[in-house]
């Protein structure tokens, strides 16, 4: 799952919980209104209040941000060979191992540098 | 990435990587501040007194580890170096927060 799903997650819970404070200061109103005594909540605006709560946690933990392995190693064993001995200033892309081949011409500027020198 | 100067000595010695260790105490930090800011708002609604509150608070801080403990599975070996110390740390730093927020809503809600 992406983490937009999860940030939705948070979003809802959080408008639940608006809802549910709302409710509660609702039921707080009509109980003063009818002059009866407060002694709990309506068991669904608790309900409703403990699930948000559910949901808005577990959505920001996973907004959060991952949790990385706190092993030294473990991300370096993800690395592949063909990576760790990839060295770029030991590339070579001209040396002598090309007048080997059949087809092979020496260029014209070696050669007079050669003549020059002797 | 600091590898262990004194492995040799010790042959259990287990070499932690240091950015990954900070970067996990960073998230742990940020779910245990909004976790404490959550539930002290909910307690508010639900217009807990004296020391339901506090008992819900420690209701949300162990739902909060168990959901770590979902979310990583049965190796959190290779996230955390030890449970307990998840549980515990910063205990009553959040509780400040939670009782913050648990004092601001029940007003909101409960008195006004």
């Amino acid at each position: 799952m992406g983490s937009s799903v999860y940030k939705a997650i948070v979003i809802v819970g959080f408008i639940s919980l608006f809802h549910s404070a709302f409710s509660a200061a609702q039921h707080r109103s009509y109980l003063r209104i009818t002059s009866q005594e407060f002694t709990t909540l309506p068991l669904d605006i608790i309900v409703q209040a403990i699930a948000s709560l559910f949901a808005v946690m577990w959505g920001v933990l996973n907004v959060a941000g991952n949790l990385r392995e706190i092993h030294a190693a473990a991300e370096l064993n993800t690395v592949k060979w063909e990576t760790q001995k990839n060295l770029p200033s030991f590339y070579i892309f001209n040396h002598r191992g090309k007048a080997l081949a059949s087809n092979y011409v020496p260029s014209s500027a070696v050669k007079s540098d050669l003549e020059n020198l002797e | 990435m600091s590898t262990n100067k004194a492995k040799d000595s010790k042959p259990e010695g287990v070499a932690y990587s240091e950015a990954a260790l900070r970067n996990n105490a960073v998230v742990v930090e940020y779910c245990r501040t909004s976790m404490a800011a959550l539930s002290g708002s909910i307690a508010g609604i639900l217009g807990l007194t004296g020391l339901y509150g506090f008992a819900f608070y420690v209701f949300a801080v162990v739902s909060l580890w168990v959901m770590f403990m979902l979310k990583t599975g049965p190796n959190w070996n290779k996230y955390y170096i030890s449970r307990q110390s998840l549980l515990t740390n910063g205990f009553f730093g959040g509780l400040f927060t939670y009782v913050l927020f648990w004092t601001f809503i029940y007003g909101m809600v409960h008195v006004y």
